[in-house]
């Protein structure tokens, strides 16, 4: 459906800005889920997805559908524009959007928010490549061939790396129960 | 197939999942509804802003650019074109003038011939060395009486630029031409009180037909007297060229009042020789100064000549690209050349402009792959 859209993007400008809009919608909350757990800062984060898709879209008409799809294409931009911002910090990456505890999970003693806490303890030990994969697939949602077009590497790559990463959030986890 | 425990981990991953605040959201679909106007405090890169520019924007200013450029190029094409026919004008003249200084008429020198003789009946010259020395002792005493020896010294003033000008002149004339315009230099050479050195006519085809003039015209009428050569007819190229000689002029009135002081030294030294070894010593030491002073005169007089009488050379050519047709009509052969010059500069310019800008497009494609890669190699540095 996407890569549909997108190829009437290639007709015409007027097509393209359609296009562009469709992508924009399906893809803003999960641009600023991705983003945030990059940069661990909600207001850089809503400076860097508004960024990211004010330069996705001055560059719509460039976009070539045989490089890929149009979501790994802007989360590409995204990505480029996150990490350049924390180059401008000079801050490693975070994965996890806020340093999480009990409350922002659902209070006291819920099972729910203890078993979150802990998930989100582990994925702050993972490293950050790790828990970027994490994020692109659990967060902004991406399939794997999606991640690999991000990230720049293969398919069955990015799908190797995605399980190790899970495998080891899963021990971390359990280590953390 | 997921297991129950993978699938809790993956809903409590996805629960994680930061979300925009609602504001946030609100205010960006707005921009993306406007079609994301630039923001002003957006912290780009001058090179990220560039690249901002859609490609149309930038090729009116890119073309400005250009155009300027070329035309830039081009002025200074044709003026250093200008420069080398002008410096071409000076050897030639400069080679010219060499000649003609050789022949010019000098009684020192004791040279002859028709151009020696209109010569001197413009520039009467002062007595010659050899009648000077024959004279007595009788005629230095009445030189004096009568002038005094500064009247006698003729010095220069060293206040007063001595400045000699020369003017080469080329005109392009079509072969039926030739003889006419030939007479108007004659015409324009008397008007202007000047004198023929010589000249050579010669008519044909062509490029065969030509004339060629060497002038003496007074300085103060030099400039009238280029106007009307000028108008003769078509001017190919026109060069003057001056040359200070007031050092020399100077030098050689003092050297002449020296001489002359000397002269009257030894002539109050024979007037009180009291032998006639003593007189015939003092006699023959006046007679070689007088040759030395007659020599230092005529040198004054030949620098003085120079700053007096500019010397012009005029030729008149035929054929060749810049002659003009019989008749003065441009046509279509004139047409046809001018495209061909044109064409040749429009090449030459785009020649020297590839050969500025492609070392510069190099640079620069170079810097933006060294830029490019050294992004990329931070980009990944964040993560690692």
């Amino acid at each position: 459906m996407e890569q549909a859209l997108v190829a009437e993007a290639t007709d015409a400008p007027r097509t393209a800005d359609i296009a562009f809009e469709r992508l924009y919608r399906s893809s803003r909350d999960d641009v600023y889920a991705y983003v945030a757990s990059l940069l661990r800062d909600a207001l850089a984060a809503e400076e860097v997805t508004a960024a990211a898709f004010e330069r996705a879209y001055r560059k719509r008409n460039r976009f070539d559908p045989e490089r890929g799809e149009p979501r790994a294409w802007l989360f590409g931009i995204a990505r480029n524009a996150a990490l350049d911002e924390l180059r401008r910090r000079g801050r490693q990456a975070e994965l996890t959007a806020e340093p999480a505890d009990a409350e922002t999970f659902g209070g006291h003693g819920d099972d729910h928010s203890e078993r979150r806490l802990v998930v989100s303890e582990a994925l702050e030990r993972l490293e950050p490549g790790e828990r970027e994969l994490i994020a692109l697939k659990f967060f902004a949602g991406l399939e794997n061939r999606e991640i690999a077009r991000v990230l720049g590497i293969g398919e069955s790559n990015a799908g190797t790396k995605l399980h190790r990463a899970m495998t080891k959030l899963r021990e971390a986890c359990d280590g953390n129960a | 197939m997921e297991t129950p425990r993978e699938d809790r981990l993956a809903a409590d991953l996805q629960a994680l999942r930061p979300t925009p605040r609602p504001e946030f959201a609100a205010e960006l679909d707005q921009r993306a509804a406007a079609g994301f106007p630039r923001r002003t405090h957006w912290r780009w890169t001058p090179f990220e802003r560039l690249r901002a520019i859609r490609p149309h924007k930038l090729l009116i200013p890119a073309g400005g650019f250009a155009v300027l450029a070329i035309a830039i190029a081009t002025a200074v094409t044709m003026s250093s074109e200008n420069n080398d026919s002008a410096n071409l004008a000076v050897l030639q003249p400069g080679e010219e003038i060499q000649k003609s200084n050789q022949a010019t008429p000098s009684t020192d020198q004791g040279r002859s011939g028709s151009a020696s003789a209109e010569y001197s009946n413009v520039v009467p010259m002062a007595s010659s060395a050899a009648g000077s020395s024959a004279a007595g002792v009788e005629y230095e005493e009445s030189t004096r009486a009568a002038h005094g020896p500064a009247t006698l010294a003729a010095e220069p003033n060293p206040d007063r630029r001595s400045v000699e000008r020369s003017a080469e002149l080329v005109l392009a004339a079509a072969p039926g031409d030739v003889g006419d315009d030939s007479a108007k230099v004659f015409e324009a050479v008397h008007a202007h009180d000047g004198i023929v050195m010589s000249s050579s006519t010669r008519e044909g085809k062509p490029g065969e037909a030509a004339a060629r003039f060497e002038l003496l015209i007074p300085s103060a009428q030099l400039g009238g007297a280029l106007a009307a050569l000028s108008a003769i007819d078509e001017v190919r190229t026109r060069h003057e060229a001056t040359d200070d000689i007031t050092a020399p002029t100077v030098a050689t009135g003092e050297l002449l009042h020296d001489s002359q002081a000397r002269i009257d030294s030894l002539l109050a030294q024979l007037e009180g020789a009291e032998s006639e070894s003593e007189r015939e010593a003092v006699e023959a030491e006046l007679a070689q100064e007088r040759r030395h002073r007659a020599v230092l005169r005529g040198q004054l007089q030949h620098l003085e000549r120079r700053a007096d009488y500019s010397r012009v050379l005029v030729r008149i050519e035929t054929g060749g690209a810049e002659a003009p047709s019989e008749g003065g009509t441009w046509g279509v052969g004139d047409a046809l050349d001018d495209a061909g010059k044109i064409l040749a500069v429009a090449a030459a310019v785009t020649v020297v402009a590839l050969a500025i800008l492609g070392p510069i497009a190099l640079i620069a494609l170079l810097a933006w792959l060294t830029q490019r890669a050294w992004v990329r190699r931070e980009r990944r540095r964040v993560l690692s």
